[in-house]
């Protein structure tokens, strides 16, 4: 076996230079050999030369193969043993060393051969069954990480060093176990470890022993210390009313759920006759005794001495107390529903979800006694049956153990100890617990005449009508009820979506058990769908006391379980299709309460729905959250997250409110087969996006520089969509293009003066969303040509956040339907109020608009474009003097160049007459169908003229949109054509700016300017479609954006007809 | 030997970085690195002092842990610091860190103190992660960012003590909870179990014997 012998001759007596050396390990050798006693004296060197061993094995097994020769050899791990096992003088430090070396030896150890020889002799079996001193927390440290370690190495061929067929003998795993209740943290997620490690190795007969032997006490104890924990969580909810032991809760949801994913870690691992055992103990020692058992109404107390009596052992629980005694421990129903939940959330074993679902959905008392073990029976033969009760087993772990393995042969007889029983005995078994019967019968007979009655009909229906009574489901369904609060019913509502979306149910059969089963004249499936329904008809009310996160999941459920079969429609009846719809116009109602009422409306608007865009429904990660455990609070104080909890103050409110409509919109809207058509509020398919190559030719454009805070200047053109700021760079290539090279949100912006320099503005474009603080996305100084440039985009900007503000709560205004927005008759009167006064103002804006805009023009402005980037002439150089229609065919095609590397330009023209009809998609077929009108006609009368195909010009977000007004007033065609409705496009638009600024305190008048402003804007399509168009109440349907680009298309449409 | 208190950390990052060398070379500085070997250890303890008081490091390696989710989603709790390694002169340990992050974040507690250490520090002629990007990375996830050497013990010392000093921190703070053992915090007992006379127990022992060899 050893290669050498060589080395035997050689000194051993003195210390060898090289550390890492054959020669040294002898010395080292020497020394144990020498100091075979640990004493005071010695103990020093021989920790020193544990250390060194270490140190030179692994180098020899890197380096030198001779070292694990001779170590092998001069067997010195039994030195270890020798060592280990002596009592004296300060064993624990030596024991420490030892322990280390050891680990060091199994952790860095690579040559495979070595590992066998390590292991062949029987010696790491010896040290893991010495009894080391345990509460050395080090000691204990080293000492599990040495098995987790070795656990590591197991595989079909190793297994045959630690576990020992012939005497029952698995001390990594035996002796492992013992620690599985540890109060260090890490050994027990270490224990976990080399338990399923070991469970992971494919060797039948070690796994048949792991189950005769050890899995019934194992999983006994197991299941019991979860139970315990349970109870001490149980008590933690009771007492903690007011959040403020939160940490402490927290960590016991946590702790819970590292037993539940061990637990369902072994169950994944497949092994089946392991799962069983498991599955059996899980079932009737824990979940159903304790879990289910806690469903079920609790007693009321006959007199206040049961109460104390009760109280105290609640209180006063300790390890000893006999769990018989104690008169069947219960959790309050809240426990019970959440730790149900998580079973359903962690667990996905079919045998053992299905037989506990199948429980709750059908069982009744006898579940007590009995258990579920018709479902079973039909997934394991021959199974060993556990007799439901939530007890301490009768032996500890290590006792229980210790006999395993202190008995050889295989007569140990479980069922003694575990109450684990062969299912022949099963009837025996029964006889034995009629005692037990007896109990629940005296406790039965405790209840009050009320619910003796109540019960009694239940029976007395049940045998009568053959309608079994289903006990749990009933609570299940009861604590749906949110009429004081949704406390108990989120956790009945998170406890049904578990189930009917654990993968180990088969989804049909949860839905089927459901519909089959009556109570009274419906089915349990339509109670459930009533109970969703009133939840969700309370939450829409305006000061209910229902959580978001409750509605969430009421109506994610109420989706579910009318989910068509096959191709037919929604399994909903049309009343309980009403009362959802009528839900949501409910909120509507609420919400309109909060329009404007806040400046940041709009800002809460969109965040909330982008959050709602963002959160899915996570169902798991919620039962994550231990506060979902006490009673809802509205204080943020607590940290809890907004939807799970109250809202607080007026903001919330709304922000509730919102929320509440969004979600009932998108339900409805899944009810209904609808897309979502209005919302989000900005199209981002339509907005310019940084880089994109813009055609500028008619735009307004200001030349600027813009100084960021670390002082770097660039020179960049300012140009001002209807939603957008854009900062553009001109194109290297194309004459009159541009380079966006930021994009921001005209809402977000804010514009300050400077006092000391009146060129100068300071402009800061906010990220958007009211609950991010986050750093602006843009804070810039802009330093413009002179004095008037700086007014005029100061102007801008100002009367472009407002518009671009007034255009989204005309969105919002829209959509929840305000009333006065859309009143006909009004619209009517207003409308023709609106376009006198627009009409009469609309002179002021234009000439004051001219001022800026054509006072810029030079002419030859092409030849200077390509030069001179920075020359204040740039902008001037933008806009054509005499734009003929020809540039309008430019424009168009341009445009449909800017999205080119996007889509083709059907594309294109696709997405503008989308964008033309969406807007009126809620309000009726009236204003898509005007709006089809229009775009007919315009494409039409484009096409006769430029014989264009692409005619179909972009859509009012487009830049040119005002500048094509001037260019058309200035161009000879328009302004040799004055005709009224013409001239005073561009004007009504900047007129409709001031009187929205100005009217935007009041609702009701700015409603009114806003129709106003739509019937001008109605007028202005033009000779053919106007009227048309007014007498129906179109143009007050049409949202804002569509007055726009209706406003736009007619711009366009006059001047081609004018022409 | 007794102690004001012990603080337990976890290490945590990618295989092979040098995780259990680091805890080695921390714990039991008797290992003197030597080219050509690499020894490391998944448990020590350390003694170490702060502002006059006693602390006792005690550090856990989870290596070979990683396979169940019951076992990955609990080792950070209870941790009351943690060491965030990767491989200087390996850029895929890097790009991992963002996953052990979130991880650590998902499952700790919030106080947890992360520090995060470039490793291999010696090997500078193969370096693939700058140091700027490591630093950048910490700042940005508001670690505290070092690179050590396992192998010539560089900033090895710092690493650990400076998280220890950021838990003190806390706990004079009133941030932790020091009465919770989930935190990962102990107060030490009165009485020492081991005999006072000698310098510790395990590697603590290392500094005093460290003539040997």
């Amino acid at each position: 076996m050893f290669r050498s012998r060589s080395w035997f001759g050689g000194p051993w007596g003195g210390r060898p230079k090289n550390r890492l050396s054959l020669d040294h390990l002898k010395y080292l050798y020497s020394i144990l050999e020498k100091n075979t006693t640990v004493s005071e004296n010695n103990r020093g060197l021989l920790v020193e030369s544990l250390r060194c061993i270490a140190e030179i094995l692994i180098w020899g097994d890197q380096h030198d193969s001779l070292v694990f020769d001779f170590f092998l050899e001069k067997n010195m791990l039994s030195y270890f043993l020798h060592i280990m096992r002596q009592k004296s003088g300060g064993s624990s430090f030596v024991c420490v060393q030892l322990l280390q070396t050891l680990n060091i030896l199994f952790e860095n150890i690579r040559n495979e051969t070595s590992l066998y020889y390590l292991l062949s002799n029987n010696h790491v079996n010896s040290i893991m069954v010495h009894k080391f001193d345990f509460s050395d927390e080090d000691v204990m440290g080293y000492y599990i990480l040495f098995l987790k370690t070795l656990s590591l190495k197991l595989n079909t061929h190793t297994i045959h060093f630690f576990y020992n067929e012939h005497t029952n003998d698995f001390p990594l795993y035996t002796e492992a176990i013992k620690f599985f209740n540890h109060p260090e943290s890490m050994v027990r997620i270490a224990v976990r470890t080399i338990s399923l490690n070991v469970y992971k190795v494919q060797n039948s007969s070690m796994l048949r022993f792991i189950r005769d032997k050890t899995a019934a006490p194992y999983f006994s104890n197991l299941v019991w210390f979860i139970g315990k924990h349970i109870l001490e969580l149980d008590s933690c909810v009771r007492t903690d009313i007011d959040h403020q032991s939160n940490q402490k809760l927290s960590n016991l949801v946590a702790e819970h759920l590292d037993h539940l994913h061990y637990l369902s870690d072994i169950l994944l691992l497949d092994i089946k006759d392991l799962n069983a055992v498991l599955t059996e103990h899980l079932l009737h020692k824990l979940f159903v005794p304790l879990y289910i058992f806690s469903l079920t109404p609790a007693p009321p107390p006959p007199s206040l001495a049961v109460v104390t009596q009760n109280l105290a052992a609640v209180l006063n629980r300790n390890v000893n107390i006999d769990i018989q005694e104690m008169n069947n421990p219960r959790v309050s129903s809240i426990v019970a529903l959440y730790l149900l939940s998580l079973v359903f959330l962690v667990v996905t074993h079919a045998p053992l979800v299905h037989a506990l679902a199948w429980v709750i959905l059908n069982g009744d008392h006898s579940v007590f006694k009995e258990g579920a073990a018709e479902i079973l029976n039909s997934y394991v033969e021959h199974r060993e049956v556990v007799v439901p009760g939530f007890a301490e087993p009768n032996e500890s772990l290590e006792q229980a153990l210790d006999t395993v393995t202190g008995q050889s042969s295989s007569s140990y007889n479980l069922s003694e100890d575990s109450g684990v029983e062969s299912a022949t005995v099963n009837e025996l078994e029964t006889h034995l617990h009629t005692d037990v019967e007896l109990a629940e019968a005296a406790r039965m007979r405790n209840i009050t005449d009320e619910e003796k009655q109540k019960q009694l009909l239940q029976q007395s229906t049940s045998s009568s009508s053959s309608a079994i009574a289903k006990p749990f489901l009933d609570t299940v369904l009861q604590a749906l009820d949110c009429t004081e609060n949704d406390y108990l019913a989120l956790l009945s509502l998170c406890l049904i979506y578990a189930m009917s979306h654990n993968r180990g149910i088969k989804n049909e059969w949860f839905d089927q058990v459901l519909s089959k089963s009556t109570r009274g004249s419906f089915s349990y499936k339509t109670a459930l769908i009533e109970q969703l329904l009133n939840i969700i008809t309370q939450s829409s009310q305006p000061s209910c006391r229902i959580r978001l996160i409750t509605v969430e999941i009421a109506l994610e459920l109420l989706v579910t379980f009318t989910k068509p079969i096959l191709d037919e429609a929604r399994c909903i009846t049309t009343s309980q299709q009403e009362l959802l719809f009528s839900a949501r116009n409910q909120s509507m109602i609420v919400l309109r309460n909060f329009y404007k009422s806040e400046d940041i409306f709009l800002d809460l608007f969109e965040d909330e729905y982008n959050e709602m865009r963002k959160a899915q429904l996570n169902v798991e990660f919620l039962c994550m959250d231990s506060t979902i455990l006490l009673p809802p609070t509205g204080t943020p104080l607590t940290g809890i997250n907004f939807t799970r909890r109250l809202p607080c103050g007026e903001v919330e409110k709304a922000r509730r409110a919102i929320r509440v409509y969004f979600l009932l919109r998108r339900t409805c809207q899944k009810f209904l087969n609808e897309k979502e058509s209005l919302l989000p509020l900005t199209n981002v398919v339509n907005l310019v996006q940084v880089e994109n190559v813009l055609d500028l030719n008619n735009s307004d454009l200001i030349a600027c520089t813009v100084v960021s805070k670390d002082n770097a200047k660039q020179r960049r053109f300012l140009v001002i969509d209807s939603l957008q700021l854009i900062l553009v760079e001109p194109d290297s290539k194309l004459l009159g293009w541009g380079v966006a090279k930021f994009v921001g949100f005209l809402q977000d912006v804010e514009v300050q003066g400077d006092k000391d320099d009146s060129r100068c503005l300071h402009i800061t474009v906010h990220r958007g969303g009211v609950t991010h603080n986050r750093t602006p996305l843009l804070s810039a100084k802009f330093l413009f040509d002179d004095h008037i440039r700086c007014m005029a985009a100061k102007q801008r900007l100002t009367k472009g956040r407002s518009k671009a503000r007034q255009k989204k709560m005309y969105q919002i205004a829209q959509l929840i339907e305000i009333p006065g927005q859309m009143d006909s008759p009004m619209f009517a009167v207003c409308g023709t109020g609106g376009t006198n006064s627009s009409g009469s103002s609309s002179s002021r804006s234009s000439h004051h608009r001219s001022i800026f805009s054509t006072a810029n023009r030079v002419p030859g402005f092409a030849a200077v474009l390509r030069t001179s980037h920075n020359s204040a002439g740039v902008s001037r150089t933008q806009i054509a003097q005499n734009r003929s229609i020809e540039g309008i065919r430019n424009e168009s095609s341009g445009r449909s160049r800017r999205r080119s590397p996007n889509g083709s330009s059907s594309n294109t023209l696709r997405t503008d007459v989308d964008r033309d009809r969406s807007p009126s998609v809620s309000v009726g077929s009236h204003s898509s169908s005007q709006s089809r009108e229009n775009s007919q006609p315009r494409s039409g009368g484009t096409r006769s003229r430029e014989s264009s195909p692409r005619m179909p010009r972009p859509r009012s977000e487009e830049i040119p949109l005002e500048d094509f007004q001037h260019s058309r007033n200035n161009s000879p065609h328009s302004r040799g054509n004055p005709s009224p409705s013409s001239r005073s496009h561009t004007p009504s638009r900047l007129l409709h700016y001031e009187q929205i600024s100005v009217h935007s305190g009041s609702p009701r008048a700015e409603a009114a300017s806003l129709t106003g402003t739509n019937a001008l804007l109605s007028q202005l399509n033009g000779v053919t479609v106007a009227k048309e168009v007014l007498p129906v109440h179109s143009s007050e349907e049409t949202s804002f954006i569509a007055n726009d680009s209706e406003g736009a298309e007619s711009r366009r449409k006059g001047a081609i007809e004018t022409v | 030997m007794s102690y004001a208190y012990l603080f337990k950390y976890i290490i945590i990052g990618d295989t092979g970085v040098g995780k259990s060398c680091l805890l080695l070379q921390f714990t039991d500085k008797r290992f003197q690195p030597v080219h050509d070997l690499t020894i490391g250890v998944e448990f020590g303890a350390r003694m170490i002092t702060i502002d006059g008081k006693q602390i006792k490091l005690q550090i856990w390696d989870t290596a070979g842990q990683e396979a169940f989710r019951s076992i990955t989603r609990s080792y950070y709790r209870g941790a009351a610091g943690a060491l965030l390694v990767y491989d200087i002169t390996r850029r895929e340990t890097f790009n991992h860190l963002t996953t052990w992050l979130e991880d650590a974040r998902q499952h700790s507690n919030s106080n947890m103190v992360i520090m995060l250490i470039g490793n291999k520090s010696d090997l500078d002629s193969r370096r693939e992660v700058k140091k700027e990007e490591g630093e950048a990375f910490a700042r940005e996830h508001g670690l505290v960012f070092m690179e050590t050497s396992a192998r010539t013990a560089a900033n090895v010392e710092e690493a650990f003590i400076n998280t220890a000093k950021e838990i003190y921190e806390k706990i004079q703070e009133g941030v932790f909870d020091i009465n919770n053992e989930a935190n990962g915090i102990k107060i030490g007992q009165q009485h020492s179990p081991t005999n006072p006379s000698l310098p510790g127990s395990g590697g603590a022992a290392g500094a005093a014997n460290s003539g040997c060899c």
